[in-house]
């Protein structure tokens, strides 16, 4: 359900509906903050001195540095043949391995190729090719493994990634350099099944001439998605939504030299520039701000207690003008130092291009994507003494249910 | 809404639909089961409750072990307790994410769709698409059952209209005759 905003400050209200009715506000901001997407999570750990934790207990999104070639990325050039997993082209065994270079080169160039992001094509280091089997695993050099088994693949497994973020200043992981900011991304492995004799993966230029495989670019990128610090997104059109395309068909648009982000949505780059923001960018400096509340107050859940919004809330900013969805971000909670994260209904869409109006509305995670896609970014917004033994009890919490009851209609703005 | 806004938004549905033609329901890190490969896939289905998790290193690697105590088994035997592992976990300082692997609370009650591996351990065929979490259906009071990846709308051409595949919202009752009616099939 579409709820009209078109203008500053304005209140829209909605009518109940079953249990669970819901009011937003809605407000401009213009300043930048970065919470509510769909990103992987790490709460600081506070038992540490604050030099090295931060001293807050509010969520931090995994991220990278992105200081000149600070992303690396090696592959493994050793590649499945019983069965043959990776499709392309060329056949002789260095061309085809030139082919693959070029689609990891290409889904790496797709995500720095973002306008008003930090992340940029020199934040990623020359990719480097490794001859050894198994290069995969937690040694602080981020890989992509074509032909590695894994215990976690099992019937139906495609592709995953394993990152590993660190949760105060100073975590070295294996040969990497330790971190310097909580919440770094120290790892980010990338494996493809290596032994389903019925999934295979094609390159762009192989993908029509086999199209029972799947397409490796679209799945590289949106792996990288994950790389780079995304969880999932519930829009449908992003690179980051949890369903692949099928068989033979891609993701998006190729990319072109023209637009080289051009499998991306509107969505995946406004991620990308609250993931990584530019603080030099003057463009993408929107921001919206408000919260989802319940009609009733008694409708809240009484269990974890504290909660006074509506959580898990799928919100959506629409372009008013084109009709274009620009974003879509898990609402339902703020933060502020010392924390812990409040359940207070609090939304907070950053990146938004200055000087157009923007439509919101909200929906719960249960369409398309559910809250079990999203997991990550939900589950991981709290520590407590019972998963974490120590923890200071003034900074912990515990992550209520996503609420999936509520209903949401219209009435005409003021 | 004016008639302007409706026009528009009746046309983002139908792109939206268009656009949902060519994708079927595939997860990025998943390819889809039906409910007859689960069934063929698991060594064992099982509800259980789960009570605790343990973060693991193994060959390097972090994972969550979440020990789960078996309520009723439809397939293959499981002892009373079994530990069902998952990629990810915090430990120390490392907190490792492997989106699409599922999470349990301690106190939830699900069904496992179960591979075995040779570590001891048990493994959720297909992850997400393996786990059916149990909870009380608001209407009808009764337990009902949702798959973790409830399959995303497709759009069907035919019908003109969307259609879901995957389980939501079924009641205990209609799924465990399904499960059995699939058990069945399979043995036959």
């Amino acid at each position: 359900m579409i709820l009209p905003l078109k203008g500053n400050a304005m209140q829209t209200t909605l009518r109940q509906f079953a249990s669970i009715a819901m009011t937003l506000f809605l407000t401009l901001w213009s300043v930048i903050t970065a919470q509510g997407y769909s990103f992987n999570q790490i709460v600081p750990d506070v038992r540490q001195p604050g030099g090295v934790s931060g001293g807050s207990a509010c969520p931090v999104p995994s991220h990278h540095l992105t200081s000149a070639a600070a992303i690396a990325f090696r592959w493994s050039t050793v590649l499945g043949t019983n069965p043959k997993t990776i499709l392309t082209q060329n056949q002789t065994a260095s061309d085809s391995l030139n082919e693959i270079e070029q689609v990891i080169q290409q889904s790496l160039s797709v995500w720095s190729s973002v306008s008003g992001t930090a992340l940029t094509s020199a934040s990623i280091a020359p990719l480097v090719r490794n001859s050894a089997a198994n290069l995969c695993g937690s040694d602080g050099i981020n890989s992509i493994c074509f032909d590695q088994p894994d215990m976690a693949f099992t019937p139906g497994v495609l592709a995953f990634t394993r990152v590993i973020a660190a949760d105060q200043i100073g975590i070295r992981l294996g040969s990497g350099p330790p971190s310097t900011q909580v919440g770094q991304i120290l790892d980010a492995d990338i494996y493809f099944n290596p032994s389903d004799s019925l999934v295979s993966f094609s390159t762009p230029a192989a993908l029509a001439a086999n199209p029972k495989s799947y397409d490796l670019e679209s799945i590289l990128t949106h792996e990288l998605g994950h790389a780079l610090g995304f969880s999932h997104s519930a829009v449908w059109s992003a690179m980051m939504f949890p369903f692949a395309p099928a068989p033979g068909t891609y993701t998006g648009m190729r990319p072109t030299a023209q637009q080289p982000d051009a499998p991306l949505s509107d969505d995946d780059r406004t991620g990308l520039r609250v993931l990584y923001h530019d603080p030099t960018d003057t463009q993408f400096i929107g921001s919206i701000q408000g919260r989802i509340l319940p009609a009733n107050p008694l409708s809240l859940p009484a269990s974890p207690p504290g909660v006074t919004g509506v959580f898990g809330a799928h919100v959506v900013a629409v372009d008013a003008a084109s009709g274009a969805v620009i974003v879509g971000i898990l609402g339902g909670w703020s933060c502020q130092a010392p924390g812990p994260a409040q359940f207070d209904g609090t939304y907070q869409i950053g990146a938004l291009a200055v000087n157009h109006t923007y439509k919101i509305y909200a929906e719960p995670l249960n369409g398309a994507v559910g809250p079990s896609e999203v997991s990550n970014a939900l589950a991981s917004l709290c520590r407590n003494a019972i998963t974490d033994p120590g923890w200071p009890p003034l900074q912990s919490c515990v992550v209520p249910q996503p609420n999936l009851e509520f209903t949401t209609a219209t009435r005409s703005s003021p | 809404m004016s008639y302007k806004d409706r026009r528009r938004l009746l046309w983002i549905l139908f792109l939206i639909g268009l656009g949902l033609i060519a994708v079927v329901a595939q997860a990025t890190t998943l390819v889809r089961l039906h409910f007859q490969d689960l069934v063929h896939y698991s060594y064992s289905i099982a509800r259980v409750r789960c009570m605790h998790a343990d973060v693991r290193v193994e060959n390097g690697e972090i994972w969550t072990d979440t020990s789960v105590r078996v309520l009723s088994h439809n397939k293959g035997y499981l002892p009373e307790e079994i530990v069902v592992r998952q990629p990810g976990g915090k430990f120390q300082h490392l907190h490792s994410h492997v989106d699409g692997a599922p999470e349990f609370r301690p106190g939830e009650e699900v069904y496992l769709f179960l591979s075995a591996h040779s570590g001891g351990q048990f493994l959720i065929v297909g992850w997400a698409q393996g786990t059916f979490r149990i909870h009380r259906d608001l209407r009808s009071g009764g337990e009902a059952v949702t798959q973790d990846s409830v399959e995303t709308l497709v759009f069907d051409p035919a019908s003109n209209s969307f259609t879901k595949a995957g389980i939501r919202n079924l009641s205990i009752d209609a799924f465990e005759q399904r499960l059995h009616r699939e058990i069945q099939r399979e043995s036959e």
